[in-house]
C-alpha cells in the first residue's frame, strides 16, 4: 500500500512537470474559476448578512396621525397581528417615542424641551418574518388613511437588495457552471495528454502484470495535484486581497457590520480547496475512464 | 550451460525460484508431465471479421520448449495474445496452469500476467530509464516493496549477464544487450511461462544465438518456453518441438523437428 501511494505520487509529480505548460494552463483556469467562486460566495454572504441585519433590526414603521382614534389604531394593530407575514407588532405612543429619543440622544434633550409640544408621532413597529413581504404589509398600512400618516419607505432598499442578491446568485451560478465545465474539459484534456505521453509505459505495465490501480491512480493524483495547486494559489490570492476587500465591503454596505471574518475566510478556503481538488479528480477520472478503458 | 542455483537455499526473495519442487521436475522428464498450456478447439475472429485462428488444439507440458513457426499473419501473435489474456478466444477453451482464461475476471488478469514473462522483437524498453530502472519498473508497478527491488534486479541482471551495463541507457546498448535487458525484466517476476515473440528478429545471427542460449538456460530452470520465430537456422539446429501455424490452423506439431517439413 505504501509502495503504491509512493509510486502514484511520484508518477503524478513527474507527469505534472513533464507537461508543465499544459498543467500550468489547467491550473490557471482552475484559479480563475475558484476566484470567481469565492468572489461570488463572499458577495452573496455580504448581501445575505446585510439583508438579515436589515430584516432583523429594522421593522416596518407606520407613523400615526395625531388625530388617529385609539380604537382604529387598536384595530390596525390587531389586524397586523393576524397577518401571517408578521411576527410582532409593537405600539409606541408619543410619550414613549419622546422618552426613547431622549434616551438615544441625551445631548438634544434641551432642544426637545424648548418645543411647545411633543413633535414625535406615535407609531406601530412591525417585525416581519421575511423582509421580502414588506410590500404586503406596507400597502395594507397605506390603505388605513384614517390613522396612518406615513409608512417608512426605507425598506424598499431591502427589496432591491434581495433582487440584486437573486440576480447575482442566478447569474453567478450560471457563469460558474460554464467555467466549471470549461475547467473540467481542460483537465480532461491535460490528463489525456499525460496518458498519451505514457502510452509506452502503460503497455509495459499491462504486460508485466500491473494492476489497474497502478495504471490509473497516478493520473487521478495528477488531476488532484492540478486542483490542489490551483486551490492553494487561489487561497493565497484571497489572503492578499483580504484587507482591501473587507474595506471595500464595509464601504459598499455602509454602516452595516459586514466583514470577511475569519470564519467566512475559513469556510471559503475549505470550499475552494474541496472544489479545486474535486474537479481535478473528477476530470482525470473521466479522462482515465475513457482513454484507459481496456 | 550451468544452472542458476539459489544463493541462499530456502530463500525465495533473493533467488530465481525454481517453479517445480524437485520431485516434479524429475517427473517432468516423463511423458505424463502436467499440461501447462491447453488449447481446445480454439477459434478467434476479430471484431472486424478477420479470422485469426481456427479450431486449434495444443497441449504444452510444463517445462517444455516449443517453437511456434509460420508465415506472417498465420496466427502466432493472436495465439500469444490469447495466452496472456490480451484477447479472449471466440470459441473453445484456453487453459493456463489449469485455469480457464475465459473465466478469469478482469481484475485477476494482472496476477496471471505475473506468471508469464514476455519479450518482443522491438524490446519495448523505456528509453529514459537505465537498464536497472527498466527491470525495476516491472517490480515497482506491481507493488513490490522498495527494499526488495534492488536485490531482485541485481539477481536477474546477473542471470542475463548485464551487471556491468546496469546504469546505461538502452540507447547506449547493442541490440543483443537491449533484448537481454527485456529478458531480465520478463524474468524478474519468476515466471512459469516465458513467451518470446520473434526475439531475434532485429538481431544478427551471432547475437541471436546468445539470446537463444539464454532462453535455453531459462528453460533448464524449469520455465516453460514458447518462442515464435522465423529463424529457420535456430529452429532446425535445436531439434525441439515445432508447432507450425498457417492461415490460423496448426499444420504441423512435431517433436525434434526442423523449421521446414522434412518428409
Amino acid at each position: 500500500m505504501l509502495a503504491f501511494i509512493g509510486f502514484s505520487l511520484r508518477r503524478a509529480w513527474q507527469g505534472f512537470w513533464r507537461n508543465a505548460l499544459m498543467s500550468l494552463a489547467a491550473m490557471a483556469t482552475m484559479v480563475l474559476m475558484l476566484v470567481l467562486l469565492s468572489g461570488l460566495i463572499l458577495m452573496l454572504a455580504g448581501l445575505d448578512a446585510t439583508i438579515n441585519y436589515v430584516g432583523e433590526r429594522v421593522q416596518v414603521v407606520a407613523y400615526m396621525k395625531d388625530s388617529a382614534p385609539k380604537a382604529d389604531v387598536d384595530r390596525i394593530q390587531l389586524a397586523l397581528q393576524e397577518m401571517p407575514q408578521v411576527t410582532q407588532v409593537k405600539y409606541v405612543s408619543k410619550a414613549q417615542a419622546l422618552a426613547d429619543f431622549q434616551q438615544r440622544q441625551p445631548g438634544d434633550a434641551a432642544l426637545i424641551d424648548s418645543l411647545p409640544s411633543n413633535p414625535l408621532p406615535a407609531s406601530l413597529e412591525i417585525n416581519l418574518r421575511d423582509p421580502s413581504d414588506y410590500l404586503d404589509v406596507a400597502n395594507y398600512l397605506r390603505a388605513q388613511t384614517t390613522s396612518v400618516d406615513s409608512v417608512q419607505d426605507l425598506k424598499v432598499t431591502v427589496g432591491q437588495m434581495i433582487a440584486v442578491a437573486n440576480v447575482l446568485r442566478t447569474g453567478g451560478i450560471v457563469v460558474l457552471v460554464v467555467v466549471c465545465l470549461t475547467v473540467l474539459f481542460i483537465i480532461m484534456n491535460t490528463i489525456r495528454l499525460a496518458v498519451v505521453a505514457r502510452a509506452q509505459e502503460i503497455e509495459i505495465m499491462r504486460l508485466v502484470g500491473a494492476s489497474d490501480a497502478f495504471i490509473r491512480w497516478p493520473f487521478i493524483f495528477e488531476g488532484a495535484l492540478v486542483g490542489l495547486f490551483g486551490a492553494l494559489i487561489t487561497i493565497a490570492l484571497l489572503w492578499v486581497v483580504q484587507a482591501p476587500l473587507t474595506n471595500f465591503m464595509s464601504d459598499f454596505f455602509n454602516v452595516l457590520p459586514v466583514q470577511a471574518s475569519v470564519l467566512v475566510g475559513r469556510d471559503v478556503a475549505l470550499i475552494v480547496l474541496g472544489t479545486g481538488v474535486g474537479i481535478g479528480v473528477l476530470g482525470s477520472f473521466l479522462s482515465v475512464r475513457s482513454y484507459l478503458s481496456r | 550451460m550451468p544452472m542458476v542455483t539459489p544463493a541462499t537455499p530456502g530463500s525465495t526473495s533473493g533467488t530465481l525460484r525454481v517453479p517445480n519442487p524437485p520431485s516434479r521436475r524429475l517427473a517432468g522428464k516423463s511423458a505424463d508431465r502436467r499440461a501447462f498450456i491447453v488449447l481446445q478447439g480454439v477459434g478467434k475472429t476479430y471484431a472486424n471479421g478477420k479470422i485469426a485462428l481456427r479450431d486449434v488444439d495444443l497441449v504444452v507440458p510444463e517445462g517444455d520448449f516449443v517453437f511456434l513457426v509460420g508465415p506472417s499473419g498465420a496466427g502466432k501473435s493472436t495465439l500469444i495474445r490469447l495466452l496472456i489474456r490480451d484477447e479472449k478466444a471466440s470459441v473453445g477453451h484456453v487453459l493456463l496452469d489449469s485455469r480457464d482464461l475465459a473465466k478469469v475476471k478482469r481484475r485477476d488478469v494482472p496476477r496471471i500476467r505475473r506468471k508469464i514473462g514476455i519479450v518482443f522483437q522491438d524490446f519495448k524498453l523505456l528509453p529514459a530509464k537505465s537498464v536497472r530502472d527498466n527491470v525495476a519498473f516491472a517490480l515497482e508497478v506491481t507493488g513490490t516493496p522498495g527494499r526488495q527491488i534492488r536485490p531482485a534486479v541485481d539477481r536477474v541482471l546477473r542471470v542475463v549477464g548485464l551487471r556491468d551495463q546496469a546504469d546505461q541507457l538502452p540507447s547506449e546498448l547493442s541490440g543483443g544487450e537491449q533484448q537481454r535487458t527485456a529478458i531480465a525484466r520478463a524474468l524478474v517476476h519468476d515466471p512459469r511461462l516465458f513467451i518470446a515473440d520473434e526475439p531475434t528478429g532485429n538481431l544478427d545471427p551471432l547475437i541471436s544465438w546468445e539470446i537463444i542460449q539464454l532462453l535455453l538456460r531459462i528453460n533448464e530452470m524449469g520455465v516453460t518456453v514458447l518462442m515464435a520465430t522465423h529463424n529457420a537456422e535456430v529452429v532446425t539446429a535445436l531439434r525441439k518441438r515445432v508447432v507450425a501455424l498457417d492461415d490460423g490452423r496448426i499444420v504441423r506439431d512435431e517433436i525434434g523437428a526442423a523449421y521446414h517439413r522434412e518428409d
